[in-house]
C-alpha cells in the first residue's frame, strides 16, 4: 500500500477511535435521561413530580441524534439498499459507495447550514422555551447545531479519505470504511 | 406527482444512497417543483423539532435495554429454555426462534431490536444442528416484527402521538393479534416441515424435569414484561416513561446474573447510539418529506383518487391495504408509518372506521414490509448477524411467513374485535 493509502486508513481509523468516544458520552446522557425518569416516576408515587423531565428528554434526544450519526455513519450503522450495488464487482461498488457517501455529506451539510437560523433566531431573540424549566433554547440547540455540524465533518473527512483509498486501490480498504455491512461479513 | 415521487424514491434508493438521505432528497425535488413556496427555509426549524422530542427518547431506552438483555446473556438463556419447550414439534429450533422473539417482543418496542437479538443468539445453533438457513434466517425476520405489535412498541407509540389516539388502548388491541401471529408462525412452520422434513433439522424431546427447570430461566423476563406494562395500566408511567422502567429492570436482572461489567455497559451504550442514530436519521428524513408532501397536496391528490372511486367502505380498506403492500416492498417501515398516516387515517375514520383498530391492521401492514424485499430492515438485520450465506435466502425463508401476515390482515378486516375485543373489555 503506498504512503497516501496508509495515511488514509490511519485517519479513518483515528475518526472511528474519536466517534466511539463520542457515542459513550452519547449513551452515557441517555444513562443519566432513564435515570431521571426513573426518579420523577418514584418521586411521584411518594412526593411531587421533579417537573421538566418531558423537556429535558426531549433535549437529550436531540442532542444525542446529532451526536449519534457520526458513530453510526463510521459503523456503517445508516441503512443502504444494496440490489444494484451487490451486482457489481470491487470497482463497482466502490464507486457506488464514493457516491452514496458524497449525496450524504452534501446532503448533511445542508441539513447543518439550515440549522444555523434555529440558533441564530434564539441567540438573537434570547428566546426561552414555553415551558416550566424557561429552558434558555440557545443552550440546547448550540450543542444540537454542533452535533450535525460534526456530522458533516465526518462524512467529508470519510469520503476524502476513501476517495484516497479507491484512487489508490485499495478497494478491500475502502470497502470496509464505506461498503455496505452485509453477505460474508460478520456484525457483532 | 405521485408517480413522480414513487419513481424518485426508488431511482434514489437502487443506487445505494442512505434511506434517510434519500428521503430529504425526495423531500428537496418536492419543495422545488411541486410546492408554491420554499420550505427549505423551514428545514432547520424541522429537524430541530423532531428530534427536540420526549416521545421519542422511547426508542433509545427500549434499544438499551435489548441490548443489556443480549449482552448480559439473558437472551441466550430464554433462548435455550424456550428450546426445551417446542423443539419437539416439526421444525425444531424454529419454533424456538419464534416464540423467543415473541418473549423478546414483550420487552422490546422495536422490531429491529428484537430480530437482532434472536438473531445473535440462534445464528451459531443453526449451522451446529443442521437446519436449513433459508427457513431459520426467515423465522428470525419474521418472529422480530412481532415486536412492534406486542406491547411496548415503539410504533404504537408514534402512531398513537400521530393520531392522538389512546397508547395503552393500542397497546391492549395488539396482544391478542401479536399472540395470533406468533401461533400462526409456529402453525406455518410445522406445515412447511410436515411437507419438507429435511428443512427443519433435529427434533430433540427434552425429559419433563429439564423442561420444568428451563421454565425458571423465563421467570426474568416475564417479569420485565409485567413491570413495563404495570407501570403504564397502574398510570404509574406513560408508555415512553415505561421504557425507563425496563431500562432499570434489565439492569437489575443483569445484575442478579453478575454481568454487569464496563464491558457490557459500553458495548450496550455503543449499540444503543449506532441504532438510535440510525432510526432516526430516517424518521427526520421522514418528517421534511411528509411536510413538503402535505405542502405539495398529495393528501389531496390521493383523497380525490380514492374518492373518485366511489369506493364502499370495505373497498377504500382493501386498496389501502393493496396500497401498503405495495409500498412495503420500497419504504422503510417507520418512515411509510410516518408518511402514510397523516393521509390515510382522516380517510379511514371519516368512512366510519376505529382508530385504534386501523392501527392495528396498519402494523401488521408495517410487520409485513419489514420483511418483504427489497427494502425489509429485519432481512437486513438477521443477514448482519449471520456468518456468510446469501441474503436472497433470508428473503425466500421469510416469504411464508409474509403470508401468514396477509391472512392475519384479512382475518382483523372481517373480524375487527381480535384487535378491540380487549380494550373495550378493559373500559
Amino acid at each position: 500500500m503506498t504512503g497516501a493509502a496508509t495515511r488514509a486508513e490511519a485517519l479513518l481509523g483515528a475518526l472511528r477511535r474519536i466517534n466511539r468516544g463520542v457515542a459513550i458520552l452519547v449513551g452515557a446522557g441517555l444513562l443519566a435521561c432513564a435515570a431521571l425518569v426513573l426518579t420523577d416516576i418514584v418521586l411521584r408515587q411518594v412526593a411531587h413530580s421533579l417537573g421538566g423531565t418531558d423537556e429535558i428528554s426531549g433535549y437529550v434526544m436531540a442532542i444525542a441524534t446529532a451526536w449519534g450519526m457520526g458513530y453510526a455513519l463510521m459503523e456503517l450503522g445508516h441503512v443502504r439498499i444494496d440490489i444494484l450495488r451487490a451486482q457489481g464487482g470491487t470497482a463497482i461498488r466502490a464507486l457506488f459507495d464514493l457516491f452514496a457517501l458524497l449525496v450524504l455529506a452534501g446532503t448533511v451539510s445542508l441539513v447543518a447550514l439550515k440549522a444555523w437560523p434555529v440558533v441564530e433566531r434564539s441567540l438573537t431573540n434570547s428566546s426561552r422555551a414555553n415551558t416550566p424549566l424557561e429552558t434558555p433554547l440557545a443552550l440546547v440547540q448550540i450543542p444540537w447545531f454542533a452535533g450535525w455540524i460534526w456530522f458533516a465533518l465526518m462524512a467529508w473527512l470519510t469520503f476524502l479519505a476513501a476517495l484516497v483509498l479507491v484512487l489508490r486501490g485499495a478497494f478491500d480498504a475502502a470497502d470496509r470504511a464505506i461498503g455496505v455491512v452485509g453477505e460474508g461479513e460478520v456484525t457483532e | 406527482m405521485i408517480s413522480y415521487a414513487t419513481l424518485g424514491l426508488l431511482g434514489l434508493l437502487s443506487l445505494s444512497i442512505p434511506v434517510g438521505i434519500v428521503l430529504f432528497l425526495l423531500g428537496f425535488g418536492l419543495d422545488i417543483f411541486f410546492t408554491p413556496f420554499p420550505l427549505m427555509r423551514g428545514l432547520g426549524n424541522l429537524v430541530w423539532s423532531t428530534s427536540d422530542n420526549p416521545t421519542l427518547i422511547a426508542i433509545p431506552f427500549f434499544v438499551l435495554l435489548g441490548e443489556i438483555l443480549v449482552r448480559s446473556g439473558i437472551a441466550t438463556r430464554t433462548y435455550a429454555a424456550l428450546d426445551r419447550w417446542v423443539s419437539w414439534l416439526p421444525g425444531g429450533l424454529v419454533h424456538a426462534n419464534v416464540a423467543t422473539a415473541t418473549m423478546f417482543s414483550a420487552t422490546s418496542g422495536s422490531s429491529v431490536a428484537t430480530a437482532a437479538t434472536v438473531a445473535t443468539v440462534a445464528m451459531p445453533q443453526a449451522e451446529k444442528l443442521g437446519y436449513d438457513p433459508k427457513l431459520f434466517s426467515g423465522a428470525i425476520a419474521a418472529g422480530g416484527t412481532l415486536g412492534i405489535m406486542i406491547p411496548p412498541s415503539i410504533n404504537l407509540i408514534v402512531y398513537g402521538f400521530l393520531t392522538q389516539s389512546s397508547i395503552p388502548k393500542l397497546f391492549l388491541a395488539g396482544l391478542i393479534p401479536g399472540l395470533a401471529l406468533a401461533l400462526g408462525f409456529m402453525a406455518v412452520t410445522v406445515l412447511i416441515c410436515l411437507i419438507r422434513p429435511d428443512l427443519g433439522g433435529t427434533r430433540r424431546v427434552f425429559p419433563l424435569a429439564e423442561m420444568m427447570r428451563a421454565l425458571v430461566q423465563l421467570v426474568p423476563i416475564l417479569l420485565l414484561f409485567t413491570a413495563i406494562i404495570g407501570s403504564i395500566y397502574k398510570g404509574w408511567a406513560t408508555p415512553t416513561e415505561a421504557a425507563s422502567v425496563g431500562v432499570a429492570g434489565a439492569f437489575v436482572i443483569a445484575a442478579l446474573f453478575g454481568k454487569i461489567n464496563a464491558g457490557v455497559l459500553s458495548q450496550s451504550l455503543l449499540g444503543t447510539v449506532k441504532i438510535t442514530a440510525m432510526i432516526m436519521l430516517v424518521v427526520i428524513g421522514a418528517s421534511f418529506l411528509n411536510f413538503t408532501l402535505a405542502a405539495a397536496g398529495l393528501g389531496r391528490e390521493l383523497q380525490d383518487m380514492l374518492g373518485g372511486m366511489g369506493l364502499s367502505p370495505l373497498g377504500t380498506i382493501l386498496v389501502i391495504v393493496a396500497i401498503y403492500i405495495v409500498l412495503g416492498f420500497f419504504i422503510e417501515t417507520l418512515s411509510l408509518m410516518v408518511v402514510t398516516i397523516p393521509i390515510v387515517v382522516p380517510l379511514v375514520v371519516a368512512q366510519g372506521y376505529d382508530p385504534i383498530w386501523f392501527g392495528i391492521l396498519m402494523i401488521v401492514l408495517i410487520e409485513m414490509a419489514l420483511i418483504t424485499p427489497p427494502v425489509g430492515l429485519n432481512l437486513y438485520v438477521v443477514q448482519g448477524a449471520r456468518q456468510g450465506g446469501r441474503m436472497s435466502e433470508v428473503m425466500l425463508g421469510a416469504a411464508p411467513y409474509a403470508l401468514t401476515m396477509l391472512v392475519m390482515a384479512g382475518l382483523l378486516i372481517a373480524f375487527p374485535q381480535i384487535a378491540l375485543f380487549l380494550p373495550n373489555a378493559v373500559q
